[in-house]
């Protein structure tokens, strides 16, 4: 066992270590002191050009030409490596260990993509029913809420004008109004109607100034006699003079044939 | 001093071109080995010869370092010097493994897998010089006497350890250490003498 070398004898080694003519443990040892020692690291790098120039100074011989076919040759068919190589007889296994892995796990990987896009299918399907679905709810809520704004536009309007409906001799219990707008419509309100025989309804008029009957519509009232009913005169209805609900049978007739349950004059 | 400017300044062009190429052959481009040989393969022959003495084994070796060059591309560390001194590195290591091999002497690397780019053999850096700096170090070796030069010549030429210079000169070992950091003390001063 030698003892341990200082400083000065290791820089006396640096030279040698410089051209790498020192044995293995003595490389070792310098080479961990000059990592740690500037002052031999800065010898070192003195010397780098030496051991550089003692190659550079032998007698030059130019190649055999065929060599430069032969070296290019050899490397013809080889990619070069990746960084990181395996190394030594394993190589090919851990290879064809790694492409089993990589295989296997590929199928798996289809087989979970698949039920993945099953599952994302399904749930595409729901998503686009319940669109549709709301779609249909909002179309209907619109409908509705135009519905419910149709009469107020009507009982808004500046031009609206009120026609009290009496109930006649048939019906002397009922009474309604008719809120006609000449651009926007008439809505009749009732109450008290009797209840419809089967194969009758009700029919909603206007009486021109000239006594001809115009039929604006039918009139269905609900259990409890009463109406509420928005008809679109706007286009080509004459203007009442008197607007009148009669009973007529099933599906309506262009002249009034039967009894008249409300009358109302337009002043 | 001009010519050594220019001559500086080709180097340094040179070196950009081998760093270009070994990025080249990462990417499995043949050309650029051939480029890195063209450049380099005189001198990396001319050393291999030097070492193995027989033309046929420096061939060899040659295909050894450009083989291994083209497998390490990807790994070769540009902060550890120009492609030309990682080139020198591997040859001679090479060529020394071969001459080792023929003494009987185990090697580095003998039964393991090709060595790392930092290889164990020569691991300390080494560094070209300008052709002008060269021919000084020749002068300079040239003029030493025999009892300093040939145990340097022994030891960078023959890989061979200082105890075995010693016995085959016959000459105690720490005075083989001594002659060999003396005249390895004496090139590097000629390489440091201003250009004339």
């Amino acid at each position: 066992m030698t003892p341990p070398l200082d400083h000065d004898a290791l820089r006396e080694q640096v030279a040698l270590y410089a051209i790498g003519a020192l044995e293995a443990g003595e490389r070792a040892v310098v080479a961990s002191h000059v990592r740690g020692c500037a002052e031999c690291a800065a010898e070192l790098a003195t010397l780098a050009p030496v051991s550089g120039a003692m190659a550079q100074i032998v007698t030059q011989h130019d190649p055999p030409a065929a060599l430069r076919a032969r070296v290019l040759s050899s490397i013809a068919l080889s990619a070069p490596a990746p960084p990181r190589r395996l190394a030594g007889a394993w190589a090919p296994w851990l290879a064809a260990a790694a492409m089993l892995v990589l295989a296997t796990g590929t199928a798996f990987y289809a087989a979970e993509l698949r039920a993945r896009i099953l599952t994302l299918e399904g749930q595409l399907r729901v998503a686009l029913d319940r669109v549709a679905d709301g779609e249909r709810r909002v179309a209907v809520a619109l409908r509705n809420a135009a519905d419910a704004e149709a009469p107020l536009a009507v009982l808004w309007a500046p031009d609206v004008r009120r026609i009290d409906l009496a109930g006649q001799p048939a019906a002397s219990r009922a009474s309604g109004r008719a809120f006609w707008s000449p651009t926007r419509g008439v809505v009749l309100t009732a109450a008290n109607l009797p209840p419809l025989p089967a194969g009758r309804t009700y029919q909603l008029w206007f009486v021109t100034a000239q006594q001809t009957p115009v039929s604006i519509g039918l009139v269905k009232p609900d259990a409890n006699g009463a109406v509420r009913r928005l008809v679109d005169t706007r286009g080509n209805f004459p203007e009442p003079a008197a607007v009148a609900v009669t009973i007529e049978p099933d599906g309506g007739v262009p002249a009034p044939t039967g009894d008249k349950y409300l009358v109302g004059l337009a002043h | 001093m001009w010519l050594a400017v220019l001559s500086t300044i080709a180097d340094a062009s040179l070196a950009d071109a081998d760093r270009f190429a070994l990025q080249r052959m990462v990417r499995g481009d043949h050309a650029a080995l051939g480029e890195v040989y063209d450049r380099h393969a005189r001198l990396l022959y001319s050393l291999a010869l030097r070492i193995v003495g027989r033309q046929p084994d420096a061939e060899d070796v040659l295909q050894e370092v450009f083989t291994q060059v083209w497998r390490q591309a990807a790994r070769y560390d540009t902060a550890r010097g120009t492609v030309a001194g990682w080139l020198v590195v591997l040859t001679r290591s090479r060529a020394l493994d071969r001459l080792r091999r023929e003494r009987g002497e185990a090697t580095v690397d003998i039964d393991g897998p090709p060595v790392d780019v930092v290889d164990p053999g020569t691991s300390v850096d080494l560094q070209l010089v300008t052709a002008e700096q060269a021919a000084r170090v020749r002068v300079a070796l040239e003029a030493l006497p025999d009892a300093q030069r040939v145990p340097l010549e022994l030891g960078y030429y023959e890989g061979l350890s200082q105890s075995a210079i010693a016995a085959r000169l016959g000459v105690p070992l720490g005075t083989i250490k001594t002659r060999m950091r003396q005249a390895l003390l004496r090139l590097r001063d000629a390489l440091a003498e201003p250009t004339p």
